[in-house]
């Protein structure tokens, strides 16, 4: 069965990249704030859930609802400063908050165990399914993308979704209509981070087991590489992006089987990729995959 | 830490900073757009120089030169091939970042699929470290000095004495206008990306001389090159060296810094010397990056 179970382990990873991908997609793709930075509310959300988990002993859905809210409150506290700020500004920032971050939970040894990680993170209802608990898994992950897909829809259909288009393709212009765009962008982050909190608290439950090492600024870039290939301001381009990016990832892990080059040159190799991909498609297919759906409203007469 | 000490590690952080952050904010002044692939191409050329000069024998100064220039001409190659299309295309500047971005992992990956991530170290002879005002100073590090200082004048003059350096003016004060005195400014682009590029490729082989060389070391600059950068007011050279001197000598009394007398409040808890720990040295430019963006966005020298 280790074909099945790994196939298993693919789609369940799809359904988080999924989450991740569309919470930095609302910020980028919608409201065209760039964030470099965005595996810090991944990490966030995973460390939270798991050290509430594990060392405070409270139950997991209290861990992972946890970590979303630490993750919607970074966001804030990260738009507050950048919020009147050109978007330049924002990637820096967020590139050095991701960073931060990581320097945090390698450093605070006291409560993150460093570079050693959190182990024996609890699963949920483990005792109970034992035999297909990762059909279990994977289909609970599956219900939560689906869930997410819907409100992120209704969000970005609403009236504050407008907002946001209108705040990326002409901010000065929303401001004369006063909307109060600061307001609108610091909104946008905290939802982003409520979503990939989400993701992280799921990773960390089902992987068991995070250290610093999950967390690196590549993750980052492999979910912008999922947007720009799969198409921004669209969640089911950022779930294609997901799909895509993900089974290239880790599909090349088998090429190390058949050709003799190391682990190290190998994900060299694929980064190289990724990043031609990122540029490829700037240049030569901007919209990605698949375009964002433009509401089309009849010429009045 | 001997206070001369302090001083003299904060003008070598400062003047491999400066040299970096010059290119990032003339890229930034001229095309509009923050170049996150900048310290990839410096640590980049600082590979090339270290094979020049490790693996083919050929003298140091010589081997940073042909890096330098070489990592140039690739600056201009890439601006022909993507950038120039782009700009004619009226692409977004946020495009052209992202673009950067993306450039930059392939860079940074293409530099450890040829070098392989093991750290490298410049070869360098050992010598008794000078000692001036108390402070100890290798011949090394005198070297970076000389040289910083002498690329800075050299950019100096580059700006204010040459044709190049007269037109990149005009363009930055007025792009329109440079255009109709027939300023040739794709051209002027061009050599824009080459200057850009071949500094920070001098700074980064400094940074990899002084400590490591090994693929991420772009990545890991990029924060404190573009806070110097942010710090000194992005778009303005010489804002750029001020910044980085600032963040030079910020990072350095920081991490010298005794909190324990502040967080005693006068003598009223013994918390004993209480230092920020080595591993949170590059959470410094953030936090100073922060304060900047929240105090004064536009940085040192910046109009308001």
């Amino acid at each position: 069965m280790p074909i099945a179970n790994f196939t298993i382990y693919l789609f369940t990873m799809f359904g988080i990249y999924a989450l991740f991908a569309m919470s930095l997609n609302l910020q980028v793709g919608y409201a065209g704030l760039v964030n470099f930075g965005q595996v810090a509310f991944f990490a966030l959300g995973a460390y939270t859930s798991a050290l509430l988990v594990v060392k405070a002993g409270l139950p997991i859905a209290v861990g992972i609802i946890a970590g979303m809210l630490a993750s919607g409150f970074f966001g804030c506290l990260l738009a507050w400063p950048t919020k009147s700020l050109k978007s330049d500004y924002w990637a820096i920032t967020t590139l050095a908050a991701g960073e931060v971050i990581r320097l945090f939970a390698l450093n605070e040894k006291w409560l993150t165990e460093g570079p050693f990680g959190v182990m024996n993170i609890p699963q949920p209802l483990e005792g109970l399914i034992d035999k297909y608990y990762n059909i279990f898994y994977f289909i609970f992950v599956l219900i939560v993308v689906a869930v997410v897909y819907m409100l992120l829809s209704m969000l970005t259909d609403s009236p504050f979704g407008r907002n946001l288009k209108a705040i990326r393709d002409a901010e000065d212009l929303s401001k004369s209509l006063g909307k109060n765009t600061q307001k609108i962008k610091v909104q946008v982050m905290a939802i982003g981070g409520l979503v990939a909190g989400l993701a992280g608290a799921i990773f960390a439950h089902y992987m068991v087991y995070i250290s610093p090492e999950n967390f690196r600024p590549l993750e980052t870039f492999l979910i912008w590489g999922m947007i720009i290939v799969g198409g921004r301001a669209n969640n089911r381009g950022a779930i294609l992006g997901a799909v895509v990016i993900q089974t290239f990832y880790v599909s090349t892990r088998f090429v190390g089987n058949y050709v003799p080059i190391g682990s190290d040159l190998m994900s060299a190799a694929r980064m190289i990729v990724i990043g031609l991909l990122m540029v490829s498609f700037l240049i030569f297919r901007p919209e990605g995959l698949l375009r964002e759906r433009k509401k089309t409203y009849p010429d009045e007469v | 830490m001997e206070i001369s000490q302090i001083i003299v590690n904060s003008l070598i952080r400062g003047a491999e900073l400066s040299l970096l952050a010059i290119g990032l904010t003339m890229v930034y002044d001229i095309l509009g757009f923050a170049n996150f692939a900048h310290t990839e191409f410096a640590a980049f050329g600082a590979f090339l120089g270290f094979t020049f000069n490790s693996l083919l024998g050929i003298n140091l100064l010589l081997s940073v030169v042909l890096a330098a220039l070489l990592t140039g001409l690739i600056g201009i190659l890439l601006d022909l091939s993507i950038f120039e299309k782009l700009r004619a295309r009226n692409a977004k500047t946020l495009t052209m970042m992202i673009i950067t971005m993306g450039m930059g992992i392939a860079i940074r990956n293409i530099s450890r699929l040829i070098w392989t991530s093991s750290t490298k170290n410049f070869p360098m002879p050992l010598l008794q470290p000078l000692k001036i005002l108390g402070a100890r100073i290798t011949r090394v590090q005198l070297g970076i000095l000389f040289i910083a200082a002498i690329s800075m004048v050299a950019f100096h003059l580059l700006l204010h004495h040459t044709k190049f350096g007269k037109a990149l003016r005009a363009i930055s004060d007025n792009k329109e206008l440079a255009r109709a005195s027939a300023i040739d400014s794709a051209k002027m682009v061009q050599w824009m990306w080459f200057v850009a590029y071949s500094y920070a490729v001098i700074g980064g082989t400094m940074l990899a001389i002084e400590h490591l060389l090994y693929p991420r070391l772009g990545f890991d600059i990029i924060i404190p090159v573009f806070c110097a950068a942010i710090l000194g007011g992005i778009g303005n050279p010489y804002g750029a060296v001020l910044g980085a001197l600032t963040l030079g000598f910020a990072e350095n009394v920081i991490i010298s810094l005794d909190f324990g007398p502040l967080f005693s409040l006068g003598g009223l808890f013994d918390v004993g010397s209480l230092q920020l720990s080595t591993g949170y040295k590059p959470a410094i430019s953030f936090m100073i990056l922060i304060l900047v963006l929240l105090i004064k966005p536009t940085g040192i020298l910046g109009e308001n």
